[in-house]
């Protein structure tokens, strides 16, 4: 590998695309395939600028099912292999994902959110949730984490690359249009340096050696004969993937002792979450929150705990319930009573959050 | 949220609105605080009301838009209306005064409304290219997010290669810089 890109912590101030390019090449990402669409451009725009520098490629393919599926290729042949997408674009790249998920690809895709259905806005949305976390022709077996900082941004995309090859499920980077765009600071680091792991890749096809003589077959299928065949494999993947879910389970807290109300959010809206609890502890009120920052697996067990000991939970998103469907899947039996904020494709200011959860306390 | 400063900035496409924001941002991060910069974004390419969201503060900065804003700059009369929705009862609201007519349009739940004549002295006293510029001088006077020498420094690390062709430019941005500061503080004195 050429020389480092990142060696000394520094830090910068820069867009969370930006961030994000950074990230790839400080996980010795070795290629990345894309696709224009807003309001991910940057990330293909800067990594094709920094790309050259330390030895790593870029492929512009014809459309997002092929950036999927060449990013599979990738990671056939042995790569760290990413790509980034938005909108109708992460639409397209479903089919892919699904090839990825039931031949355990550890493709790693970013996921900038943009407004929805169809082309609807270039700006921002959460509605790409659902379909992030379950878009493909099966149950789901991915993870999913969603950032709300370009510290996260970074943080995640190199974690993204390690978790992918080391559980072989692929993995999503879902940021949204703000994150996308927006400046504020943060540090890059060489993961190295702080004794993070970097993903251990390996080439899944044209291995050495005689197959099943010299080492064992290769068997990677997406087709199978009979129900009883694909049965036994998938339960397998489903066995696999929940020995998974408490290793990597993640979710962020706050002010839960002797909250009445909690706030549930992710992503970029946990910003205006917190900030709304700040404003109200200040006023003496009891309220918490609560940040899932993996959507799949989703920290269903901590949730579970929370629950009973709130009056009311209240669940913002940028999107009409589709962090509503997570949560309520998560609470199935209990009985604490769920509000809806719900702004499909409009952020959402930690003002008006401050307001709508007065409201709540019955003010 | 409390400790942030909020300011919306708002124009025609072209008033440059959007690189004033980027330099402001920059002057205050690069002071050490934290800053944050949405711009907002649409897909048409040319016309509409080019609006940027900044906020400074001390501590990380939370969600990246707001409703309330400690300062609105509008340099249209489009600008106005569309910015009238982030004004409310502690709000500075500076426009420029070569906007004709638009008095029934100003906000009137702002703390303040104050127009400035910055179009016109770039104009007459300086440069029509250098209107931002004084514009970014009126925002630091008026919400002291950045020390003066701050905001020339992140001027000069923008636009330093041009002023490197042209020593000039570099007096006559930082000319316009301290006049848009004047004109806040002549009118708030």
């Amino acid at each position: 590998m050429a020389e480092k890109p990142i060696t000394d912590e520094k830090r910068v101030f820069m867009t969370g695309n930006e961030a994000v390019a950074w990230a790839a090449l400080a996980a010795e990402a070795e290629i990345m395939y894309g696709y224009p669409i807003t309001p991910q451009n940057e990330i293909m725009h800067y990594w094709t600028r920094l790309a050259p520098k330390y030895k790593r490629k870029f492929l512009q393919t014809e459309d997002e099912i092929s950036a999927g599926f060449t990013t599979c290729g990738g990671v056939l042949a042995g790569k760290r292999a990413f790509t980034a997408t938005a909108g109708p674009g992460n639409v397209l790249m479903q089919e892919a994902m699904s090839m990825a998920e039931m031949m355990r690809i550890p493709t790693v895709v970013v996921v900038q959110q943009r407004g929805g259905p169809s082309t609807a806005t270039v700006i921002y949305s959460q509605q790409e949730t659902t379909l992030t976390c379950f878009g493909g022709n099966g149950e789901g077996l991915r993870l999913v984490y969603s950032t709300s900082s370009h510290q996260e941004l970074f943080d995640y995309t190199i974690k993204a690359f390690y978790m992918a090859w080391k559980y072989r499920f692929p993995t999503f980077v879902l940021g949204d249009g703000y994150q996308a765009k927006m400046r504020e600071s943060l540090y890059l680091y060489n993961p190295i340096e702080k004794g993070m792991p970097l993903a251990e890749s390996y080439p899944f096809l044209g291995q050495e050696g005689r197959p099943g003589v010299e080492r064992e077959p290769s068997h990677l299928r997406n087709t199978y004969n009979t129900e009883e065949e694909l049965y036994q494999i998938i339960s397998g993947y489903v066995e696999d993937y929940e020995r998974m879910i408490p290793e990597v389970v993640e979710y962020q807290v706050s002010d839960l002792e002797d909250a009445e109300i909690v706030v549930i959010a992710h992503g970029i809206v946990s910003r205006a979450a917190r900030e709304a609890v700040k404003v109200l502890r200040q006023e003496g009120r009891k309220v918490g929150y609560f940040r899932p920052i993996t959507l799949r697996p989703f920290p269903t067990g901590k949730l579970r705990e929370i629950a009973p000991k709130a009056k009311k939970l209240v669940v913002a998103e940028s999107a009409q319930g589709q962090l509503f469907k997570l949560v309520q899947e998560a609470l199935y039996g209990e009985t604490v009573p769920l509000e809806p904020y719900f702004k499909p494709g409009l952020g959402i200011t930690g003002e008006e959050l401050v307001e709508f959860l007065q409201s709540n306390f019955g003010q | 949220m409390k400790g942030t400063v909020k300011i919306a900035l708002a124009g025609e496409g072209g008033q440059g609105v959007q690189s004033v924001a980027g330099i402001m941002v920059e002057a205050a991060n690069d002071e050490g605080r934290e800053a944050l910069y949405i711009p907002n974004f649409g897909v048409e390419q040319r016309g509409g009301v080019s609006l940027a969201f900044c906020q400074i503060s001390d501590e990380k900065v939370g969600a990246p838009k707001f409703r309330d804003a400690d300062l609105v700059i509008a340099l249209s009369e489009r600008a106005v209306r569309r910015t009238r929705q982030y004004v409310h009862k502690d709000t500075l609201f500076i426009y420029d005064s070569s906007m004709q007519g638009i008095e029934d349009e100003l906000p009137r739940n702002a703390k303040k409304v104050l127009a400035i004549p910055a179009l016109e002295i770039a104009k007459k006293e300086l440069h029509p290219r250098v209107f931002n510029i004084i514009i970014m001088g009126a925002a630091i006077e008026a919400t002291k997010i950045v020390e003066m020498e701050q905001a020339k420094k992140a001027v000069e690390k923008r636009l330093g290669y041009k002023f490197a062709q042209n020593p000039k430019l570099r007096e006559l941005n930082f000319k316009a810089l301290e006049r848009g500061a004047e004109l806040v503080k002549e009118s708030l004195a």
